[in-house]
């Protein structure tokens, strides 16, 4: 080995890196594989184009959307958030029945995030305090917050404030939906905080190198609770956001979104090992899953068709991701090559 | 000897420790310890594995507590509570696995301890920390020594990775560094370079504290020499008076002598005449070009060569884990294909790799991590006789000295040396006729090398296993082989006899004789 190796500075940066650079990038490819499938889909039907109908799909994926940036900072923390399909649910008929006993509407909201909040701490406390994978406490967390929310309700719908109705049916700048502008701008924040701001760095910390962060004096646990805190408070967001398209808070909305969630999220190219992920990635992820759905009500396809291609969707984003990581290679067409030679030969 | 915190004429101390002792349970790692580090002076640290040299470390560091004693930074009393108030002191320690965050910037990770010290709403000013670097490199005459501080770390090469922590020390102005086991994983050019940064250190009157296995190294540059053995001081002085010979007896203690003496006695002619256990014909693979070479029974082949000459590679196409493209291997005369360790293990064939820690099963215990691989031979129909297994465990404990609570304790509670041994006598456990060694004693204490050289022997002569070692340490080679073959770029460069000294293995390993 020579000293080049510790300089490392033998290769030059050129232009030629920087497209590169960006092409390889997870988010460049889902939004060509987004654009493609786009493209497809507007060929046999030319309604999937329409601005309407794009609004439509972004709106229907503002909920799993907003909760998969709080997921992907929780995955990069090398961590997981399974509860968020019941917190959601919890905050929701918890806004609901606040206002239900005569508070203002925007008190009766401010509770129902604070609840999901309070659920991130509480799972957080858990996790750090007591060393539990944050698998199992979330697993428990999913059905905590579903049987506190048939407490709640009884089982029963709750009506949501008509004041804050605009938040999930709203449309304002010729048609686009309130929702999927909290959503957009939530995203841009979720990118800025993660890789702009020390608490974000901390996340990448901690998931990456646990042992180099303690020893860098980064605060692990109280940053460890803190993503947890985040993603409940997107959780009761989104459960606002949720229930006010309806109009009514019910005691099993959000039943199974937590594998949409982490699937958007890994689609986005956030790693389970920790370490890696972004936002805006989540986000892409988020309206891939939903394209596919529009996609598959246009063409008016079976959707046992259309649950079967989602799975498939984010096995091959994973592959995808491991090709990009280089972890593939065994796989390459030199290395086939080799393989059969050798044992052709043997 | 001084074992008072004042070094005779070694000059002032600048961090000195009081009557220092830690205990683990029932373990004392480290006893009523009192010794200085002197300012502008270059300290070897030594110690055999478990000494208490870590121990001593992570106390200096606020890494731990210690039970008793005190510590004294420039004369005054001090305690950490943290790592953090440690380098807050200036006292910082650059581990021997570089704690870094891969998927962050170099200049990141250089001014990571803004990450703790900043508030966390705070924005990361990640093109400033770039500037920084840069400066910072610059200040510290150390720019070549790293890429650009923009790269992310996890494009990183291991020395690279090294540095990056070494350089993120230095920007801390330490008045102590620790420096534990920094070129375990440096070349030997590498190592240079850190010793020159070393050497400016010392002239700048930071006490600098060095540990490594490589005593050599260590000599070319110590200043002051501090000997633990079990956990107690035992000697400390110049390198004149403490020389290299001497500080291997302070650390292995008269006990282990014996064994080394009766290794090197032990030294026999090859087992010319004995039959071929394993032959190698025109081997051929990725990395490696027409192997031919046999291991007999009853004999010890050592090979040698530069990192990346292709040894582990043979090894891994030997016992099937890597792709053969022509050529064959014959296993006690017979040719035979090998398609994975299983086949290999059936064919008589135990290999222990490089990596420990990727051999080793790290939450379980020593009894599960000594007998994983012969579980079919405890039991029946599936079933395993925990009784048989835990009987099993304790006679390879026994057997190969593994130093252990009990079979039940976690192999991580083992020292290094000691995991080597359970991974030694875990390939044997299957009673192979071909033992495959890559890097032995990479991380092992004297005494413990001398352990498993003379296990190898015994086993060698009395039981005629072939052994087949590879490594890196000349020493190794040279003490321990019946025979030698040196690998260079892929080809075998040298197969002989091993008495004619080191001189034809560099020769043949550099290419110095055919050019």
């Amino acid at each position: 080995m020579s000293a080049s190796t510790v300089s490392g500075r033998a290769r030059k940066r050129s232009w030629m890196d920087v497209p590169l650079s960006v092409v390889k990038r997870q988010e460049a490819g889902l939004l060509g594989v987004i654009i493609v499938l786009g493209l497809l889909v507007s060929l046999a039907n030319d309604s999937f184009l329409r601005k309407d109908n794009l609004y439509n799909v972004l709106q229907t994926v503002v909920v799993v959307g907003v909760i998969a940036v709080g997921q992907t900072f929780v995955l990069i923390a090398k961590e997981i958030d399974l509860s968020v399909g019941s917190v959601l649910a919890l905050s929701a008929v918890t806004a609901g029945s606040v206002y239900g006993s005569g508070a203002d509407p925007w008190v009766a909201m401010a509770v129902g995030v604070g609840v999901g909040a309070a659920c991130g701490l509480a799972v957080g406390t858990v996790v750090v305090i007591g060393r539990v994978s944050s698998f199992i406490v979330t697993l428990g967390m999913l059905s905590i917050a579903r049987g506190l929310t048939q407490l709640i309700t009884g089982g029963l719908p709750q009506t949501m404030p008509p004041e804050l109705s605009f938040i999930g049916q709203g449309r304002v700048l010729g048609g686009i939906p309130v929702s999927v502008i909290i959503f957009i701008a939530l995203v841009i924040i979720g990118q800025l905080l993660l890789t702009r701001t020390i608490f974000g760095l901390r996340v990448t910390a901690i998931g990456d190198n646990d042992a180099a962060a303690r020893t860098g004096g980064i605060p692990v646990a109280r940053t460890r609770i803190l993503t947890f805190v985040l993603i409940g408070t997107l959780a009761g967001l989104a459960g606002i956001i949720f229930s006010t398209q309806v109009g009514v808070a019910e005691a099993q909305a959000g039943t199974g979104y937590e594998l949409d969630v982490i699937a958007a999220a890994v689609i986005g190219g956030a790693s389970l090992s920790g370490g890696r992920g972004s936002i805006v990635g989540a986000f892409l992820g988020a309206c891939l899953l939903g394209v596919l759905r529009n996609a598959f009500i246009l063409l008016a396809l079976s959707p046992f068709l259309q649950q079967l291609s989602i799975g498939l969707v984010i096995v091959l984003a994973a592959l995808f991701d491991q090709a990009r990581q280089g972890n593939l290679r065994h796989l390459s067409l030199s290395s086939l090559r080799r393989r059969l030679l050798a044992r052709t030969r043997a | 000897m001084t074992t008072s915190a004042q070094v005779g004429n070694a000059g002032p101390a600048a961090l000195s420790v009081v009557g220092l002792a830690k205990s683990f349970g029932a373990v004392k790692a480290l006893r009523d310890v009192s010794l200085a580090f002197p300012a502008g002076q270059v300290t070897g640290l030594l110690g055999e594995n478990g000494a208490g040299k870590s121990t001593l470390i992570r106390l200096c560091s606020g890494e731990m507590q210690p039970d008793s004693g005190r510590l004294r930074l420039d004369g005054e009393d001090v305690g950490f509570g943290s790592p953090l108030e440690a380098i807050a002191a200036g006292v910082v320690v650059v581990h021997q696995e570089p704690l870094l965050i891969s998927e962050l910037t170099v200049a990141d990770n250089l001014f990571l301890y803004d990450l703790g010290e900043r508030p966390g709403y705070a924005i990361a000013r990640r093109k400033d920390n770039v500037q920084r670097a840069r400066e910072l490199l610059d200040r510290l005459q150390m720019t070549d020594y790293l890429p650009d501080p923009s790269t992310p770390c996890r494009e990183l090469s291991a020395a690279a990775r090294q540095m990056v922590d070494i350089v993120r020390a230095l920007s801390r102005r330490p008045k102590v560094l620790f420096l534990d086991e920094p070129n375990s994983s440096l070349t030997h050019e590498e190592s240079e370079r850190l010793f020159a940064v070393v050497k400016r250190l010392r002239r700048d009157g930071v006490a600098v504290v060095l540990v490594s296995h490589r005593l050599a190294e260590v000599y070319s540059i110590v200043d002051h020499v501090i000997v633990l053995r079990d956990g107690t001081f035992v000697a400390a002085g110049p390198p004149d008076e403490i020389d290299e010979k001497r500080a291997v007896a302070l650390m292995a203690g008269d006990r282990k002598r014996a064994v080394v003496a009766e290794v090197m006695a032990d030294r026999r002619g090859t087992a010319e005449q004995a039959e071929v256990a394993l032959d190698l014909n025109g081997l051929t693979g990725e990395g490696f070009t027409d192997i031919d070479f046999t291991v007999r029974r009853g004999e010890i082949v050592g090979m040698a060569g530069l990192v990346g000459a292709g040894r582990t590679e043979i090894a891994e196409a030997v016992i099937g884990v890597r792709p053969v493209a022509r050529g064959s291997i014959s296993v006690g005369g017979r040719r035979v294909r090998i398609s994975g360790p299983g086949r290999a293990q059936k064919f008589g064939i135990a290999y222990v790799a490089e990596e420990r820690r990727t051999e080793v099963f790290h939450s379980q215990s020593v009894g599960y991590n000594l007998t994983v691989r012969i579980l079919s031979t405890l039991g029946r129909l599936g079933w395993v006789s925990p009784r048989r297994a835990d009987a099993k465990a304790r006679e390879l404990t026994r057997r190969f000295g593994v130093k252990t609570a009990s079979t039940g304790a976690l192999i991580t509670s083992l020292s290094g040396g000691n995991q080597q041994k359970v991974l030694l006598a875990r390939a044997l456990a299957a009673k192979p006729k071909v033992l495959i060694l890559d890097e032995p004693t990479r991380g092992v204490d004297v005494g413990t090398k001398a352990e498993i050289y003379a296990t190898l022997r015994e086993l060698a002569r009395t039981e005629g296993l072939a052994v087949w070692f590879i490594s890196s340490e000349l020493e190794e080679i040279v003490e321990l082989a019946d025979r030698v073959v040196v690998i260079r770029r892929g080809r075998i460069a040298l197969d002989a006899p091993n008495n004619a000294g080191p001189q034809p293995i560099v020769a043949a390993a550099m290419g110095s004789t055919e050019g």
